[in-house]
């Protein structure tokens, strides 16, 4: 990804990026897969960021990092009518300090474990130890996302999209008992009668 | 949104000043209205597109197609990266189509789910925690749209920002921002509304002759009770509305599940005797925030669409008097 359409992607998860500019790059999204596949890689570097594990100096970092994103977001400071003139430049110049400092907080995480889906507090030196304890967990933490979306959905909360999310964890569900010989009789998933 | 409190009053009096002193956005509708006239498009459009959804870190392209014919809802969904993934929805059933694993899992949906209720029904939505304003019109996937900010009081939610298409109140666009982000944003990249559909549209890509059939229950057996857990530090303008006892695989014993919303945002805490096996603290699970701590011979966990400091306020406040 060039630095071009890194700076289009910036603008755009900020909400910054002019509409035509814009549906460009939604175009583009939709019809390949490898401009999809950088975008994913890219915007991982902030779910790395967000998930930092609590290392020296990581919390400065993450200030450092969501004050240059703060300045730019334009949230609750959204214009409503009139946007300044330089509004859409200045975007620009917070994604040139969000990405120095991303740089940055790649080099001093790598090592550190990965999963995001995992608690991040977990010690380093006892997190062999504990793998057990967090399978179980995740399998526990999925239930009861299943069951939080299902309740949500039940006051009109939850659309398709989260459906699509709880139907990511439907495959897995899937897949492991696919690895399981016993899985089609497990009582969570049933043979179906092919209609 | 990290802002101080009176620079956010400061910017939200302008917003709120130029709204009124400007020339208006839809000056026929108010904001409610927009949100009432979006319910019923979502329920009631027939569209064909391109969502893009990023979240996460990850992006993820959808084509989708809806309609209703009869009363009945018909909707399929194929994700353009991974696995293939198809969801076909003929009424309150899923296939949930599989390609690699040559496999359909089949769901029973007791709801009118639909690709952008993001929004709980009106008669609940919205308490004091909330603002909701029209913003601006802007162009989303070659259609003039209106756009409405819903604003959180407190950092203890996330806002909303809603493209409505001017002309059919569709949601074009949506962001959920927080924590000086956006969360989530879900948006058409191209879409065509209410035009004829082809039943072919809404059929599986693939033959699914060979594939593998399961069937998923609805969900988790649940009974509706009374308990005597609650917060007693819970984030303003939440409170149950829902309390049952549930089975869930791997556990003998029941599972207290107790729901909270602030009539946009929910939170399910749940509590469960203690496993030993219970990782405390924070974690990240399907786009959502949990939190999780013993208390006493339980292990309770609280989850949602929320901060991380909501989840973790409620979790540690829970109390069995």
């Amino acid at each position: 990804m060039n630095d071009a359409i890194r700076e289009q992607l910036s603008a755009f998860v900020d909400g910054e990026l002019p509409e035509n500019e814009a549906e460009l790059l939604l175009r583009r999204m939709g019809q390949d897969a490898r401009l999809r596949q950088d975008v994913a890689e890219y915007l991982a570097l902030g779910r790395l960021i967000r998930s930092e594990p609590g290392l020296a100096g990581s919390d400065r970092l993450h200030e450092q990092i969501a004050a240059a994103i703060d300045d730019n977001q334009g949230d609750a400071g959204e214009a409503v009518h009139g946007a300044s003139p330089s509004r859409a430049i200045r975007p620009l110049a917070g994604v040139a300090i969000a990405a120095t400092v991303a740089l940055v907080a790649i080099i001093a995480l790598q090592q550190t474990p990965g999963g995001n889906e995992l608690p991040t507090d977990t010690p380093l030196a006892v997190a062999k130890d504990v793998v057990p304890a967090i399978d179980a967990q995740r399998e526990r933490q999925n239930q009861y996302f299943l069951s939080h979306s299902n309740s949500s959905s039940q006051l009109g909360a939850n659309g398709m999209i989260s459906r699509v999310v709880t139907l990511r964890f439907s495959e897995d569900v899937v897949v492991e008992r696919d690895h399981d010989e016993a899985g089609l009789a497990d009582e969570s998933i049933e043979a179906a009668a092919q209609p | 949104m990290r802002m101080a409190q009176s620079q956010f009053k400061s910017v939200w009096m302008l917003a709120v000043s130029a709204v009124f002193f400007s020339a208006p956005v839809a000056a026929d509708r108010e904001p409610m209205d927009w949100l009432s006239h979006m319910g019923a498009a979502v329920q009631s459009t027939s569209y064909e597109g391109t969502v893009i959804r990023m979240q996460d870190g990850n992006a993820e392209a959808l084509k989708v197609v809806r309609t209703i014919v009869d009363g009945v809802i018909l909707e399929k969904v194929v994700a353009q990266e991974g696995n293939g993934l198809e969801i076909i929805r003929k009424g309150n059933e899923v296939h949930c189509i599989l390609p690699d694993r040559k496999s359909v899992l089949v769901q029973e949906w007791d709801d009118q789910s639909t690709l952008f209720s993001a929004l709980p029904s009106s008669e609940i939505r919205f308490g004091s925690e909330y603002d909701v304003a029209i913003v601006r019109k802007e162009r989303v996937a070659g259609r003039e749209a209106v756009l409405l900010a819903i604003r959180p009081h407190d950092g203890y939610r996330y806002g909303h920002r809603i493209w409505l298409d001017t002309e059919t109140s569709f949601p074009l666009q949506t962001q959920l921002l927080g924590d000086g982000r956006t969360i989530e944003q879900v948006k058409f990249a191209d879409i065509t509304l209410n035009q004829e559909i082809h039943a072919s549209a809404l059929e599986p890509s693939y033959s699914t002759e060979h594939y593998t059939w399961l069937r998923q229950p609805s969900g988790h057996a649940s009974t509706h009770i009374e308990t005597p857990w609650k917060s007693d530090q819970l984030p303003a303008g939440f409170r149950a509305v829902a309390t049952h006892e549930e089975s869930m695989g791997g556990s003998d014993e029941p599972i207290i599940h107790i729901l909270y919303s602030d009539g946009l945002t929910n939170v399910s805490v749940f509590i469960a005797g203690r496993s030993g096996e219970l990782v405390a603290g924070p974690a990240r699970v399907g786009g959502s925030n949990s939190f999780s701590v013993e208390r006493g011979d339980y292990e309770i966990t609280a989850i949602g669409q929320v901060p991380a400091m909501t989840v973790e306020q409620i979790a540690t406040s829970m109390q069995q008097p």
